[in-house]
């Protein structure tokens, strides 16, 4: 039995005469962080929470706590039952989840688990020997994730993930090109080439030119649409902000809202993202039909929310532990389907005039019910002329519809990147989106910025 | 606690460390939340460990263990010792640190009563009472939350500095989310958005924000905004409430003044800054009214302590000046770099990361007059409150910022209201187009929760006060 497990259900043990049910959380991790090729933020965590939802007569209180001895176990189910006596009857309360059978996933590998501190500062290393010509800054990290659910109802599921992610951003004053991969299995990452590959676009960047702010062609790498297909889909393709009527999908289910080269989907069970079994409430994971060729089919849900609904829907197991399930259902699985193209190079050509994005920067939601979004390009924007990339240019301001980008696609490539969407803070619980490079008609930069480098 | 802390340094330094210290953390943290008269959740969290932090042959090494035990705390400064190594053997440099006089002493958070120790019933019926007062029509959701926190840290060296802090916090907001029958969406927040504003207080300052009395207005405002025009877009004067001038504050001198992102350690994530370490004493930052301060002393801050996480007195320090930049935000390693004595500003979210340079509390300074005298003073403008949404570069020069609503100023009077406002500009240029700043009488401080930075992430509670002020020429109503 898995420790996630085995704390679990002594977990549930603890809470006597109520229904409950306990997620846990169990993470050991190493974190080599560099900053101007040297290794300077070394973190190692090991952690282990438990959260518990106990029910009582249709109330629902939550605790959460790290001390798993039996007393600090005790003193979470005690905390849990006082909120629950304290709250009025939760209507909206699904119940717990009976026990099924949970789908056999990938996701751990022995080696990666077993990597050690000094494996972590010599894969380090090994980034920061692959961009000899610049600063080195970024990560190099390993993590170990059990993750199980049990209950009253008698649900014992548990998980155990690895995860491993080398980041490189190859910078000096006036120069700077980013690059990043992540797997579950550490064999798939070369750090050196993740950083060989941030130097090379950074030695493109020097002496960035100006352009003028307007609707651009533009050609996405893979990180750049990623973090806007997050953002997207943390705002629109969520059963509550669906029923709420804060999503660009809200009303407009079934419609043909896209291109109808975009077909996106969320699959647990995809080993080429981070598979999952279930939710963080033990719901078996199914995978969810989001967009099929441009036509708006579903969002994510949750047991909560597939009962707010009313009208047949059942999760699809999606749901965060509570307290956090306030936010509603989030896919972690995201995986946009590729095209065509075999290259960016040919993405550039259906571009033929525009700009080319390699990483966005600080995104922020302007308008979820239009799914408008602003950031800024960094570490690698260039002109496209004449089908070809050809000159670098500073930062660019953008203020885009990611419903237009995707209406207005022009070409995606065939290979698909898993991109990690975790910025590790909390609890480790590895998740990306498997996403190819894109062309769009689409990009509207509203202002410009600093050219790249420190 | 100070045993084990000492226990860790001990051993750390027993396996070769050359410098160590020591924090040990026990956290209970309660959130009640509730959303269309219906608890939403009403959670009890309690996180405790030992987080040891060692320079080994000049390089850092750190770790986390949630184990209050001789053998947990000695497992983290083992474990902190052999990252450290591991790296050190590939440095090329060697950290050094400022001194620092070894910190003693005990420091609490002043509170009448004890906001964990408030009855949940007396939290929930709080939160559904802020609620009910929103309702419209129009209104499809209202929520309410309150949050408090108690927390005692120890913090130990090996340069001799041992240190018990004991904080407690709260705080508390709501949210009112309007519907039209076509589909279009605006919300209203109080006393700001993204979760209300908290303080270091009792839960006297919970009751002082007066939830349910503002509840009316927000309701009304979110409905209001349905049929409000869209802000036009053009160049024009703005009037920035304090609520969002927070935001300005904190994104565009907060962050840039931190000065480990100058000297480009955050330069993956959060980036680097347009400020360079010769800039201090001579770069214009802005107008000759900007003043800010940096002030781990503040009542009610979050960002108050007696001593920062490792083990810097709290000071009150200068960082614009007449808008010329005059000081930085800084660590011990940070300040030996720049030759200048900052450090301060060293905080770690929790036991299990390592310290960063965060904000503390920074405040804009408050100059003169009423938010009515500065509206006077504008034919044609806006009025900005409340943020909505936010975006900066990595080198926190061109940003973008929403607000959830603004008002039309004509002839010095506050006019019609407008949805969607949002406005742009870059940092320096900005901030040299404040032309004033009103008076004491109008200096509130808001306290966030959200402050992300470093990786692994870590969030940081600071505080910012500030007055409404008055910025000419700005480009407003930037849509796609």
């Amino acid at each position: 039995m898995s420790r996630a497990l085995e704390l679990a259900e002594r977990a549930v043990r603890a809470v006597e005469g109520d229904e409950a049910d306990v997620s846990v959380h169990v993470e050991s991790s190493g974190f080599a962080r560099y900053a101007a090729s040297a290794v300077h933020q070394p973190t190692l965590i090991r952690d282990e929470t438990v959260t518990l939802r106990v029910v009582r007569d249709g109330r629902v209180g939550c605790a959460t706590t790290n001390r798993t001895d039996d007393d600090g176990l005790a003193a979470a189910a005690g905390h849990a039952a006082e909120a629950a006596d304290s709250s009025p009857v939760d209507p909206s309360f699904a119940g717990l989840q009976e026990p099924a059978p949970v789908p056999e996933v990938g996701g751990y590998d022995k080696a990666t688990a077993a990597l050690t501190p000094e494996d972590q500062a010599e894969a380090a290393a090994e980034a920061i020997a692959g961009a000899p010509d610049f600063g080195l800054y970024g990560y190099y990290t390993s993590g170990v994730t059990e993750v199980a659910v049990a209950s009253t109802a008698g649900l014992a599921v548990s998980q155990a993930m690895t995860d491993v992610s080398v980041l490189a951003l190859a910078a000096s004053d006036n120069a700077s090109g980013y690059a990043e991969a992540t797997s579950w299995r550490a064999s798939d990452l070369d750090p050196a080439a993740v950083a060989r590959e941030a130097a090379e676009k950074a030695a493109r960047t020097k002496s960035a030119g100006q352009i003028e702010p307007q609707t651009f062609r533009a050609v996405l790498e893979p990180y750049a649409i990623s973090e806007l297909l997050f953002y997207f889909a943390f705002t629109s393709l969520n059963a509550l902000a669906l029923l709420e009527g804060r999503s660009y999908l809200s009303g407009r289910l079934g419609e043909k809202l896209f291109d109808e080269r975009f077909t996106l989907r969320d699959d647990g069970l995809d080993a080429e993202t981070y598979p999952k079994a279930f939710d963080l409430e033990g719901v078996p994971k199914q995978p969810v039909l989001i967009v099929e060729d441009g036509v708006a089919r579903d969002v994510v849900w949750d047991r909560r929310t597939a009962k707010q609904a009313g009208d047949g829907h059942v999760s699809t197991g999606h749901a965060l532990a509570p307290p956090a399930q306030a936010f509603g259902p989030i896919p972690f699985n995201l995986a946009m389907s590729g095209g065509t193209a075999s290259s960016v190079d040919e993405l550039a050509e259906l571009v033929d005039d525009g700009i080319y994005v390699t990483r966005l920067h600080y995104l922020g939601v302007v308008d979820p019910r239009e799914g408008i979004i602003t950031g800024m390009t960094r570490d690698g924007t260039f002109r496209v002329e004449g089908g070809k990339v050809t000159t670098p240019v500073v930062n660019l301001r953008f203020t885009t519809s990611f419903p237009a980008l995707v209406a207005g696609l022009l070409g995606l490539t065939e290979e698909t990147t898993l991109v990690n969407r975790s910025d590790f803070y909390d609890e480790r619980y590895p998740f990306g989106t498997l996403v190819p490079a894109v062309a769009t008609d689409s990009f509207t930069v509203v202002g410009t910025g600093s050219g790249p480098g420190l | 606690m100070q045993d084990l802390a000492g226990h860790a340094i001990d051993a750390a330094v027993a396996a070769g460390a050359g410098y160590a210290d020591s924090r040990v953390v026990q956290r209970r943290a309660q959130l009640v939340a509730t959303k269309n008269g219906e608890v939403d959740s009403v959670s009890d969290s309690e996180t405790e460990g030992i987080g040891v932090r060692v320079l080994v042959d000049g390089a850092w090494g750190f770790a986390g263990d949630p184990r209050l035990t001789e053998e947990g705390a000695r497992d983290a400064a083992l474990r902190a010792v052999a990252f450290a190594r591991a790296s050190a053997s590939r440095a090329h440099t060697r950290v050094e640190l400022a001194p620092v006089p070894p910190a003693s002493g005990d420091y609490s958070s002043p509170m009448e009563r004890d906001p964990v120790e408030v009855p949940l019933e007396e939290k929930i019926a709080l939160c559904l009472r802020a609620e009910e007062g929103m309702r419209r029509a129009e209104v499809k959701i209202t929520e309410a939350t309150v949050r408090a926190m108690g927390e005692q840290r120890v913090f130990r060296s090996s340069e001799g500095a041992s240190v018990t802090q004991r904080f407690v916090e709260c705080g508390g907001g709501i949210d009112a989310l309007a519907v039209s029958g076509d589909g279009r969406v605006q919300n209203r927040s109080y006393p700001s958005a993204h979760g209300g504003s908290s303080a270091q207080a009792g839960w006297e300052f919970v009751e002082s924000l007066g939830l349910d009395r503002e509840a009316p207005r927000v309701g009304e405002e979110a409905a209001a905004l349905l049929t409000a025009p869209a802000c036009p877009s053009g160049i024009t004067t703005i009037v920035v409430d304090a609520e969002q001038m927070v935001l300005q504050v904190h994104e565009s001198v907060g962050h840039p003044t931190e000065l480990d992102r100058v000297y480009g350690t955050e330069a993956a994530y959060a980036g680097t800054s347009f400020l360079k370490a010769g800039d201090l004493g001579s770069l214009r930052y802005g107008s000759e009214h900007m003043n800010i301060t940096a002030d781990p002393t503040t009542a009610l801050g979050l960002g108050t302590f007696g001593w920062d996480d490792e083990g810097s007195p709290a000071r009150r320090q200068p960082v614009v000046e007449g808008g010329v930049l005059t000081g930085y935000l800084a660590s011990r390693e940070t300040s030996a770099l720049i030759g200048r004595d900052l450090g301060g500003s060293m905080r770690a979210d929790n036991w299990s990361r390592m310290p960063l340079v965060r904000m503390t509390n920074l405040h804009l300074e408050p100059g003169a007059g009423s938010l009515d005298d500065l509206l006077a003073d504008v034919d044609d403008g806006l009025y900005l409150s409340t943020n909505k949404s936010w975006s900066i570069d990595d080198k926190r020069l061109n940003f973008q910022f929403g607000t959830q609503v603004a008002w039309e100023i004509k002839k010095g009077k506050l006019g019609k209201m407008l949805r969607d406002p949002t406005y742009m500009g870059v940092t320096p240029k900005f901030w040299g187009r404040l032309d004033a700043v009103a008076g004491p009488q109008e200096w509130t401080m808001f306290g966030l929760t959200n402050c992300g930075k470093g990786q692994p992430g870590q969030h940081a509670h600071v505080s910012h006060g500030t007055s409404p002020a008055r910025f000419r020429d700005v480009q407003v109503g930037v849509r796609s």
